[in-house]
């Protein structure tokens, strides 16, 4: 939430510029898969002496079941923890000494371990990566140490951040968790989740997730594609299969009604309101709209809802719009369109205003300057991401997992780039309505 | 949802490419395995050519992305800013993107980040740089607003001004951060009158002038002497008539080559113990200067560095942190401007083992220059090194980065292709060789920022001491015992009164301070109530005497909904009591049980005295001050700067300006000249807070 503010304050007035017709290079994708079932994504490019080695495993928030909240993002800290042939911290240092970077990350539907290496290392990459698969290192000290490291994350940046808890634990409250769990909790999970939590369960967790048929391994930067694969067969070929794990079940539902709830946060200072809304999957055609919806409404300080709400009501003091701020995600997501409100006015008004913002772009649409700004910037980003291994190598993922396919990253941008006016009215229209939403109104919490 | 396992199933129907038989035989190895060889970097040829106007221009074309990045390095470093005007070349460069040509800051911003680029300009000490990001097709608006800002920059007086108030607070925070302070205090005792020893002061800032900008850019920008690095999908062609379509019309020369001052010599080891009274930590730079940035003994140095100090997994780190728990980090650092370059090894310590961390990173100094390292060491440190490297150039702005570097310092053609072939051949005997030059434990300069009354003995022992106040004023010894109050007050001004102040905000009312002055059977009594929308609401009163010197604090309330509080009483020159001190952790106590001198106050008994000061243009006087947040005593200096007007809401009012300084964040007063010298308004260095005298 820090570096929301920060990123609101410092972001920039956007212009319209015509558009270029430059898309980023085609990814030279090849795909394979083991006799275990670990699926293989490699993707040389020797434009720079590097190479990222990016494993996904199949398993995030969506994966936990009821009482065990936060056990996803608590088993990745247990991959750092050390395994058959690396002790304990060995493995920052192998990492380290090779002039390496390396980290790892949980969101609702994927966890991932990454190291991005100089590329005369890439077997030390596939090294690390088969031993943790195979072997992970688990007792009762480690575990427990990790348990309380990851409660001391959640005190920072959860319960010790302005308006966290609203983005990232009550906005999910817009999905019945009785007949959805999977998306209908937080990847951090509850505290007394994490207490409950056992060394056995992590063993459990390991056999039933960690295992080379709930993953995918790719490789991408400056390697040789025969060496890089008689390396994975050497190293990760022999790793046992496990049975496949249960299959997530969730429908998204929509319009089902609004929702208005009131929170207090001991540690806002001003009062917010919190307008979210359910939306499909990444897959699913309305996305794109939506993404560059988001992008019109509340990026940057040309977006609508700065110049209505800050810049010229002065009524907030910054505003913005998420959609999914973790990533894609295969079931059903969040839209979060905020306002905090200035000092001294009435929440009330503030929560007027971004509703009438949001009812007119239904009503009204956008203009074609605002949807090639849009589209200028998602471009943008997305050739300079093309530049780096590592995000070479997570958009092959993201393909892979949300689009069913890795070469699909090779047309993702045209899902975008075709999209209209009318679209975005559309979607607009479709799920940005009342009967789609739960308002949050946040307040500060009330003088003792 | 229901596309993703039909996808899987079809994925596994896809023919796996068999592998070799013999490797899955060979099993999965036991321990890491060996790096493979390092390939000469494939860094791409640089093409370069020289404009009509003289403008040198590097080519490193890259056609794996649609992205071109383009910097333009000119000779205008802090190095060239005449003396009296330091912080001109930092000013300058801020201020080329925030209206140039025909655009204004708002135009500017709103181009670039239109087609998804970026723009943005920075000084060093040698040079001003620069850079635009944007996608190829973009590149001739790239070239048009590159060009604007240096050839073209308009220097708004709002922005102008606007820069300056940013620079003074971003500086006054700056001197109130010891490890800010010990980094400038080290370079300015390394380098003295010469290159790299100049540093902006408040007075230097406010100095500048839109003239002075005006005629630094003038003298400085010009194509003669001026680096422009293209990188990215585009061709040498293009970049050229690009460049030349972009930058026609401008002319001039390279300037003047300038000379400066060598960096004095040293032939003993030095401490200068910077005093900052109530100092908790010590922060320790020691280190000399080295050489000029073509040097071959710049490879040795850097692995002999790197083993003594480059990371977690070096020498000071593993024993300073891991071994002795003395410190959360300890480093050393070449650093290799395009003059004589220095190294120099920094920790932060806790006060009380000053002395020993001192002694232990000079042992460690005199190590690396008297003993071999061993191969396993060695090893580790090249190969970190080496492997590092690649992951440095991967994208064209960072390839334009380092090509652009190289160009600046004068490195010879091959340097980027050879740097990690010739880190590698580095020997343990060359390493010791360029380690005996480069680290010199016995002609060193080490400068310590911290509580002097409590750990000059220590140092004295370990190498002569020069003690100066932050300021940079010199001390003696005795000067290092907590002084008195030189403060005294004109008791007539106390009389019973209400002040009332507005909390301003980046500009918006946020809340309210209120202070009652009473007289009490032995002095006085300020009663405060400070209220900030729902961030905070305290209550505080003082008691004090007539001397003036503080006898009680109490103090209750909430910040950010933690509980604050405060109960300190001070008797016969002792301090004792208790504070609940709010922080990101939730609340923690802080005891207080410390001797304090004659004439001891705090902040809020400064607030109300201040109409019974003798204010009078330059008058400065010091006092020491109790910080019941840490328990301890420190020095506050409070100086009257100058006279000039301050904007109330009910009008202009002539007021002193005064700092006080010696505290955690640095404060500035305005007074009203006029008597009863009355408080007008407070800001806090780095806090976006200001206090206003309410309406009347």
């Amino acid at each position: 939430m820090q570096r929301l503010i920060a990123a609101l304050t410092t972001a920039v007035c956007l212009s319209a510029a015509p558009l270029m017709a430059q898309e980023p290079g085609r990814i030279a994708v090849q795909t394979d898969t083991l006799a275990n079932g670990l699926t293989v994504i490699l993707a040389p490019d020797h434009s720079a002496q590097v190479v990222a080695v990016d494993v996904w495993y199949n398993v995030g928030s969506r994966n936990e079941v009821r009482g065990r909240t936060g056990f996803a993002h608590l088993f990745e800290h247990m991959m750092f923890q050390g395994s058959a042939h690396v002790k304990k911290a060995e493995h920052f240092q192998l990492v380290q000494r090779a002039g390496g970077a390396m980290n790892g990350s949980t969101t609702e539907d994927r966890t991932n371990y990454f190291e991005v290496l100089p590329s005369n290392r890439l077997n030390l990459g596939l090294w690390l990566e088969a031993d943790r698969m195979r072997s992970l290192a688990v007792n009762d000290s480690n575990f427990h140490n990790q348990r309380e490291a990851v409660k001391e994350e959640r005190r920072l940046r959860v319960d010790n951040q302005p308006y966290t808890r609203v983005l990232f634990e009550d906005a999910y409250g817009i999905y019945d968790s009785t007949s959805c769990f999977p998306y209908a909790h937080s990847v951090i999970g509850s505290m007394d989740d994490l207490n409950a939590a056992e060394t056995n369960d992590v063993k459990e967790f390991h056999d039933l997730y960690y295992a080379p048929n709930n993953a995918t391994l790719t490789i991408v930067g400056d390697f040789d594609p025969a060496q890089a694969k008689q390396l994975v067969q050497q190293y990760f070929a022999n790793i046992p299969r496990s049975p496949e794990p249960p299959a997530v079940q969730c429908t998204p539902r929509f319009n089902t009604g609004p929702m208005r709830r009131t929170a207090t946060d001991a540690k806002a200072t001003l009062p917010a309101a919190f307008h979210v809304f359910r939306v499909p999957a990444y897959e699913s055609p309305d996305y794109p709209a939506l993404q560059l919806l988001s992008t019109i409404l509340g990026q940057g300080e040309s977006s609508r809802l700065n110049v209505r709400l800050a810049r010229d009501a002065k009524a907030a003091v910054a505003t913005q719009v998420l959609l999914n701020p973790f990533g894609p995600r295969r079931g059903p997501g969040l839209m979060y369109v905020f306002a905090i409100a200035n000092q001294g006015v009435p929440i009330d008004s503030v929560d007027g205003l971004l509703s009438a913002e949001i009812a007119r772009v239904g009503s009204e649409g956008v203009t074609d300057a605002e949807l090639t700004k849009a589209k200028n910037q998602l471009r943008a980003s997305t050739i300079n991401q093309r530049q780096q291994s590592l995000s070479r190598a997570e958009a092959l993922q993201r393909a892979n997992m949300f689009l069913g396919d890795a070469n699909a990253v090779n047309t993702d941008l045209d899902r975008y780039m075709k999209v209209t006016t009318a679209d975005v009215k559309r979607v607009a229209g479709m799920y940005l309505r009342p009967d789609n939403s739960l308002i949050l109104i946040v307040t500060p919490e009330a003088k003792p | 949802m229901n596309r993703i396992p039909a996808f899987l199933l079809s994925l596994l129907a896809v023919a796996s490419i068999a592998a070799p038989a013999s490797s899955a035989a060979q099993g999965f190895p036991p321990t890491p395995p060996p790096p493979g060889p390092i390939q000469p970097a494939k860094f791409p040829p640089y093409q370069e050519a020289t404009l009509p106007n003289g403008m040198r221009l590097v080519l490193v074309a890259s056609h794996e992305h649609p992205v071109v990045s383009v910097s333009l390095s000119l000779p205008a470093g802090s190095k060239y800013e005449p003396a009296g005007k330091e912080g001109l070349a930092t000013m300058t460069a801020a201020l080329l993107t925030k209206g140039a040509g025909n655009r204004s800051a708002e135009d500017f911003a709103r181009t670039i980040e239109g087609v998804g680029g970026q723009i943005n300009a920075a000084a060093g000490s040698d040079f001003i740089t620069v850079f635009a990001d944007v996608l190829a097709p973009d590149a001739p608006l790239a070239f048009d607003m590159l060009a604007d800002a240096v050839v073209r920059p308009t220097f708004p007086d709002k922005e102008v001004e606007l820069q300056r108030t940013q620079q003074l607070s971003a500086l006054q925070l700056q001197l109130s951060q010891p490890a800010a302070l010990a980094s400038r205090f080290f370079e300015q005792g390394l380098y003295g009158t010469g290159a790299y020893g100049r540093f902006s002061t408040p007075a230097s800032v406010r100095s500048i002038t839109r003239q002075d900008l005006v005629a630094f850019q003038k003298a400085r920008f010009r194509p003669g002497g001026a680096l422009l690095v293209i990188a990215g999908d585009i061709t040498m062609d293009r970049a050229r008539s690009l460049a030349t379509k972009s930058f026609a019309g401008w002319s001039g020369a390279r300037p003047a080559a300038q000379t400066f001052p060598a960096p004095p010599a040293r032939n003993h080891t030095e401490i200068l113990l910077v005093h900052r009274p109530g100092s908790v930590q010590s922060n320790i730079v020691a280190g000399n200067t080295t050489f000029l940035p073509t040097d071959p003994r710049w490879y040795p140095a850097v692995v002999a560095n790197q083993v003594l100090g480059g990371g977690a997994d070096a020498r000071l780190f593993l024993i300073l942190r891991e071994q002795k728990s003395w410190t959360y980090g300890a480093y050393s650092d070449l650093d290799r401007p395009q003059g004589i370059g220095y190294f120099q090894a920094s920790t932060e310590v806790r006060t009380p083992v000053t002395d020993s961390a001192l002694a232990e990173m000079l042992h460690q100094l005199r190590r690396i220059r008297s003993e071999a390292v061993p191969d396993s060491e060695l090893a580790a440190a090249k190969n970190s090194l080496v492997g590092q490297f690649p992951l440095t150039i991967e994208t064209a702005n960072q390839v334009a980065g380092a090509v652009s570097n190289a160009l600046l310092l004068g490195l010879p053609r091959d340097y980027l292709t050879m740097y990690r072939t010739r880190l590698a051949g580095v020997t343990a005997q060359q390493l010791r060789n360029a380690a005996s030059f480069v680290v010199r434990p016995d002609s060193m300069l080490i400068v310590v920022v911290g509580d002097g009354s409590k750990i000059y003995d220590g140092l004295a022992k370990i190498a002569p001491v020069r003690i100066i106040d932050v300021e940079g004023k010199p001390l003696t010894p005795d000067d290092l015992v907590a002084k008195g109050s030189t403060l005294s007050i004109d008791a007539a001004a106390l009389t019973a009164r209400t002040d009332s102040f507005t909390i301003m905000v980046q500009g918006q009312a946020f809340g309210y301070q209120t202070g009652v002055l009473s007289k009490t059977a032995d002095g006085y009594q300020y009663e405060q109530h400070t209220e900030i929308g729902p961030m905070l609401q305290q209550k505080s009163t003082v008691t004090f005497t007539e001397a003036p010197a503080l006898q009680h604090i109490a103090a209750s309330g909430t910040l950010q909904g933690q509980q604050l509080s405060v109960d300190i009483t001070v008797t016969g020159g002792h301090a004792k009591g208790t504070a609940s001190v709010p922080g990101p952790q939730g609340p923690h106590s802080v005891e207080t049980d410390t001797d304090v001198p004659p004439g001891t106050m705090n902040d809020d008994v400064l607030r109300a005295i201040i109409p019974a000061l003798p204010w009078s243009a330059g008058a400065k006087w010091s006092f020491p001050s109790l910080d019941e947040s840490k328990g301890t005593v420190q020095q506050l200096t409070i100086s009257v700067d100058t006279t000039e007007s301050v904007t109330l809401p009910d009008g202009a009012v002539n007021a002193y300006r005064a700092s006080v300084t010696g505290g955690e964040q640095p404060i500035t007063l305005w007074v009203s000249v006029a008597a009863p010298h009355e408080l007008l308004k407070v800001t806090i260095a780095g806090a976006p807070i200001t206090f206003v005298r309410a309406k009347k």
